[in-house]
This record gives structure tokens, sequence and C-alpha cells, in this order.
């Protein structure tokens, strides 16, 4: 059914006189604005409000006052830099090691004609979404842990000696450890959407034209992914960038990335202005972000205007 | 031995089979069209001789060799598919160079195939195009320019012309043929449109429900169709029921609507008394104004007429039965008002019986 058609359909339901196509749309339109004015566009502009008010401990002031002092701070100090840094990094690591292992599994699904094996692999993809991020990272540490799984197993195959473990929580590793597992069904369902919309004849055109299973994966598959392969390491970037429960709980806080900066200036110093600070400048690393994906999305889709 | 052979080919996805104890023999340098009505098995057949897809059983040969289990890749057989299948992410000379790369030619060599690939196709210039730069017609032609560039030797093609305009289509059908003509390539072309296959191919397999009911040229399968559907499927058709009143070897003589009227037999084994149906082309009946003179085949009423440009279309009433009669759109025809009284004429070899 085309647009029209629907519309026509639409109008015809609703009794005379019927709705014009413009006032439906702003019927639809207008709650949507409403919630985001609400939810979105005042908070972050009072965070922005905040952040620009000068320093007052244990208060939260959106005065007229305005002043870049919190900014100056920010960009004048090391280690603000460095988490900044770090922040960085860790989402760019995250969304990296999350994408070699969600493509294969992508693929696989995408792959699976069968509806009843192809359901079951979904809901097996979801489930790890629905329990509760808190009981996923705890269920980490037992693995990981000095004394978990891992180290264990080490000790028994004797690839490490009895009193000695391989650090692989509260530092930077447990970090990405614990996103990648965060992040990693958010990236397969992009990436199932994206392989799926691919035209199979494509692939088949490939082949009978001389490409192996391989080679027609690396020249027609892989690059037709690429709209899903950025929009979906995008996602995990500004997810993992934006955690605060991850690296709380996998890094023990020793690992300083912004959003451990934000918590510890508001709930340790009530330094409520400069904790917006921070919270602003990880907001605009996502903006920026999906300003790049925008653009790169656009390239490879084609250029189009 | 034939070029082309499927030999006892079935194809059952879950429990009904798509394509059913194929046995078809494909001459070389031969145009062969797989016929059909939607869902009939077509594209299954194709798709097996491709190697997208393995058959249930029977096996597939080429040149005498069996290419049953070969990938896609070892075959060297060409596919144009129904939405043409051009590589998005590439341009209309990458698209081209597709197989020359995977086949390991270098830049030069393929440089000269593909202009020259694109001048056989009449696209030169266009190399720097998109998928969704081009039109219909030359999406068609790069997919064809794709696959010829690397001269396999067959080549496939899945209704290739059913996503263009009319006009297109008459102008691609001509096209193709003339094409697979001048390199003498094997050529199988599946197609639901009874006058593409008519037009374009040497022989012609008519499909129906996975199965081929008939084999033969285009001559054959439209005035010796063997059953009721293919006189249906092909061209237009008068099918009307009858008996049959004679019958001596090939030939015969049926009743219908009230008159006997000789008919050739489309099954040498029919009986007198039979059960048939009687087929008459409605371009092989000649109409005239009732007059005592001459002994008709059948005479009738005119029940309506639609004027076509080209021919007026005449509904006749006879004996109850109605038939359609097409009649060249000439001045120095009497023209035949609704009610007129009229008489039919045909050769005796034009009509045929069916069981
Ligand atoms: N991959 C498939 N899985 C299940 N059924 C299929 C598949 N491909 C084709 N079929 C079925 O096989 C039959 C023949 O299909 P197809 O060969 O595509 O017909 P045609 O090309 O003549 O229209 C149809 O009933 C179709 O639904
Ligand atoms: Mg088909």
């Amino acid at each position: 059914m085309t647009e029209a058609t629907a519309a026509r359909a639409t109008g015809a339901r609703l009794a005379a006189p019927a709705l014009s196509r413009a006032r439906l749309t702003w019927l639809l339109v207008v709650p949507l604005l409403v919630f985001l004015t609400v939810f979105f566009v005042i908070p972050v502009g009072l965070l922005f409000a905040t952040s620009l008010n000068p320093q007052t401990i244990g208060q939260v002031t959106v005065t007229s006052d305005l002043t870049l002092d919190n900014y100056l701070r920010f960009f004048s100090r090391s280690n603000y830099l460095l988490a900044t840094g770090r922040s960085v990094a860790l989402g760019a690591i995250v969304a990296a090691v999350t994408l070699v292992v969600a493509y294969p599994m992508a693929f696989v699904i995408a792959k699976t004609a069968h509806p009843g094996r192809n359901t079951a692999l979904l809901i097996l993809v979801l489930a790890a979404m629905q329990l509760d991020m808190v009981i996923r990272l705890y269920g980490m540490m037992v693995i990981l842990g000095d004394e978990g799984l891992v180290n264990q197993m080490l000790r028994g195959i004797g690839l490490i000696g009895a009193e000695s473990s391989v650090q692989l929580m509260y530092n930077f590793l447990g970090v990405v450890l614990g996103l990648v597992q965060f992040a990693l069904p958010f990236m397969i369902l992009t990436l199932v959407g994206v392989i799926r919309g691919i035209d199979p004849s494509l692939e088949e055109a490939a082949r009978s034209l001389g490409a192996s299973r391989r080679r027609a994966f690396f020249r027609v598959t892989l690059p037709m992914s690429l709209p899903g392969i950025l929009s979906g390491s995008l996602l995990v970037f500004a997810l993992s960038i934006s955690s605060y429960i991850v690296p709380a709980l996998m890094g023990g806080f020793r690992v300083g990335v912004l959003p451990i900066h934000i918590f510890q200036q508001v709930a340790e110093g009530a330094r409520f202005q400069f904790g917006a600070t921070i919270a602003v400048i990880l907001f605009l690393l996502s903006a920026g972000a999906v300003a790049i994906y925008l653009r790169v999305g656009a390239r490879a889709s084609g250029g189009r205007a | 031995m034939s070029f082309v052979e499927f030999r006892g080919v079935t194809k059952t996805f879950g429990r009904a089979p798509a394509v059913e104890q194929l046995d078809v023999g494909i001459a070389q340098g031969e145009f062969f069209s797989l016929l059909g009505p939607s869902g009939c098995g077509k594209s299954t057949t194709l798709r097996m001789l491709a190697g997208f897809i393995a058959p249930s059983t029977g096996s597939i040969h080429v040149q005498g060799r069996d290419i049953t289990h070969l990938p896609p890749e070892k075959r060297d057989i060409g596919i144009v598919f129904q939405n043409y299948a051009i590589f998005p992410h590439m341009n209309v000379f990458d698209n081209i160079a597709f197989g020359l790369v995977e086949r390991g030619e270098d830049a030069a060599t393929i440089r000269r195939k593909v202009g020259a690939a694109l001048e056989q196709v009449g696209l030169s210039g266009y190399d720097e195009r998109f998928e969704r730069e081009l039109s219909g017609g030359q999406k068609q032609r790069v997919a064809l320019a794709r696959v010829l560039v690397i001269e396999p030797h067959i080549l496939l093609l899945d209704e290739p012309l059913s996503a263009l305009d009319k006009k297109m289509r008459e102008e691609m059908k001509f096209w193709i043929k003339s094409i697979q003509h001048s390199i003498g390539i094997t050529t199988i072309y599946v197609t639901h449109d009874q006058s593409e296959a008519l037009t374009m191919s040497d022989r012609i397999a008519v499909m129906d429900r996975g199965r081929v009911l008939q084999i033969g040229s285009p001559v054959e399968i439209y005035e010796q169709p063997r059953s009721r559907f293919i006189a249906e499927f092909i061209g237009e058709s008068n099918l009307l029921p009858g008996r049959l009143a004679r019958a001596d070897g090939t030939t015969g003589a049926v009743e219908v609507a009230g008159a006997q009227v000789p008919a050739r037999l489309a099954q040498p084994g029919l009986s007198t008394g039979a059960e048939v149906a009687f087929l008459i082309r409605p371009e092989q009946i000649r109409l005239e104004p009732w007059s005592a003179d001459e002994a008709p085949m059948l005479t009738g009423k005119v029940a309506d007429e639609t004027y076509q440009g080209a021919l007026r279309r005449y509904r006749i009433d006879a004996a109850g039965q109605h038939l359609t009669v097409e009649v060249p759109n000439r001045p120095e025809l009497a023209q035949l008002p609704p009610g007129a009284d009229v008489q039919l004429y045909w050769r005796p070899e034009s009509g045929l019986a069916l069981a």
C-alpha cells in the first residue's frame, strides 16, 4: 500500500469532514515534540545553563550571571584532559572489539532462513538484554575476578603459578570486557537488520561471476553492511563513553573516565556546576560521533545530496 | 548428447516439489525458454543450473560433465536476474569488471574488455554511473554486459524484461535476441510471458506445477499444443466443448456448437465419442456476412465488437457457444454490427481436438 492510498484509507475511515493530511500529521508529531521538549531539550538546556554558572558548592544554580570558568578549569587540568582521552579511547576500543565479536554472530542470525531457528537465536540475543546490568556485571566478576573461573583455569593448566593471578578486573581491560558484553546485543541487532536487507541475489551474482563464498563476502556483503557497521559502532561508542555503572563496577573507580569524574564532582564534591560542565563535554563527544557518522554514512550510501 | 542436460531432476522445498522429474536436453547455441505461470518452478530450475541450490534428486550435466555438485563460481555460467542485481556500491565499470577481477586479469585487459562490453551494449561513457543513476533498460544492459564480458558458455536470463515498461520490453526483446544470435551463446530464458517466448525462442518448454508439459518450437507449441492448459496459456484461444464424431489416425471430426467440423487430433489415441475440447485460434477465423451460397464451418450472431485499432475483435454467439474472432481493420472488410448474422470459416487443418 502506498502512502497515498494509506492516507486515503485512513481518511475514509474517519467520518466526514475528514481530517486533512496536514492536520493528521500535526496530530502525530505534536506529542513527539512535547515529549522531546520535556525529556530532552529542557534537561539538556538546564545542564548547559548550569555549566555556565559560577561554582557554588552544594547548590544548583541557574542564573543569568554566565561564565566560562568551569570550562577553563576543565581544559587547564591535565587529569580531565586525560580522562577525556581515556573515554574516547575506551569508546573506540569497545566499538571495535564489539564489532569483531558481533559481526559473525549477526551474519549467522541474518542468514538463518529457518524461521523457528532464527527466532530462537534472536531471543537468545534479546535475553542477554533482559537482565539488569548490575546482575550481569556481578556474573562477570565471578568469571573474571582474581579467584574467578578464568584464573582458576589458568592455574589448573599450569599457565600461571598457584599463588598468582592475571588481573582481568578493576582495570581498563575489565571495563572493556564489561562494556563489550553490555553493547553486544545492540551491535548484533543493528547488524542483523542491515545484513538481512542485502539482496541475496547480489551475492549470487558475485558467485556466478567467479567469486568464491569468501571473495563474495569481502567484495559484496561486507561493503554493503558498512552502513550497519557505522551506525552500530556509533551506538556502541556513545553507550560506552556515557556508561557509569560498568567503569564503576568493573573498573572499581580506578579507571577514571568522564562519567566517573561527573559522579565524583556531583555526588562526592556537590560541585554541580563543574559536574554539569563535564556532562556537557561528554554530550558534545557523543554529538560529534553522530555528526561524523552522518557525514561518513552519507558518503558510504553514495553521497546522495 | 545435449549441451545441457537435466536428468531426472527433482527439487523439494519442505513438502511440495517445486520441480519434479525434469528431463530436458538443450543444444549448443540454442535459445531455450522455460515458460509457465508464476510459481511453476522456472526459477528453481534455473537456480539449480546456476548452482545456487542443489537438486534433491537427479543430476545436471554440461558437455557431458556432471556439474550437480560444482559450486557456482566453477560453472562458467552467466546469469541475469529479474532485478538485475547490479552491485549498488560499485559503479558501472567496476560492476562489469567484477568477473574479470575474479579471474585475475590485469588492469589493461580489464579496461579494454570492459570498454568493449560497454560499447557492445550501447553504454559507452557510462563507466562512472551508479545503479541508482540508471534507468531500468540501462541496468538491464549493464547486467548483460557484466555477464557477457566473462564469456560464459551458458547464459541464463530470469524474467529479464518483467521490470520494464511495455515499449522498453519490445525493444529489449529484439536486442537480447540479436546479441544472443551474434555471439551464439547457449541461452536459457525464463518467462511467464508467452509472447516473449514465442518471438525469441528456438524451443520452448512449457511448465506447470513443477513439471514440463511440452517441449517444442514456437510453431509446434502454438499450433499443436498437447493439452488444454497449453492451448489456453499460449496465445488467445477459443476452446469449445465437443464430442469426437470421427477419428482416423491424426485427423477426425468434432461435433461442436451444433455442427460437425474437421479437426486434427492432438493425441493419437482419441476414439470416437470421446469428450474433447475443440481449439480454434481467433485469428484463424474468417468472418463473412450471412449468405446462402457457401457452406461455413459455423454460423452465428455478432454479440459485440471491440475496436482495437489494428484489429476488430468480435464476440460471436454460435448455438450458445461464444467465440472470439479477430479481424484485421481493413476498409474493404464488411462492418458487422451487433446482432448481424454471420458465417465463420477456417481452413480444416486449423481446428484441433484436445483430450
Ligand atoms: N527457497 C525456497 N524455499 C521454499 N519454497 C521455495 C523456495 N524457492 C521457491 N520455492 C517454491 O517453489 C515453487 C516454485 O518457485 P519458482 O521456481 O520461484 O517459480 P517461478 O520462477 O516459476 O515463478 C513455488 O511454489 C515457490 O513458493
Ligand atoms: Mg521466478
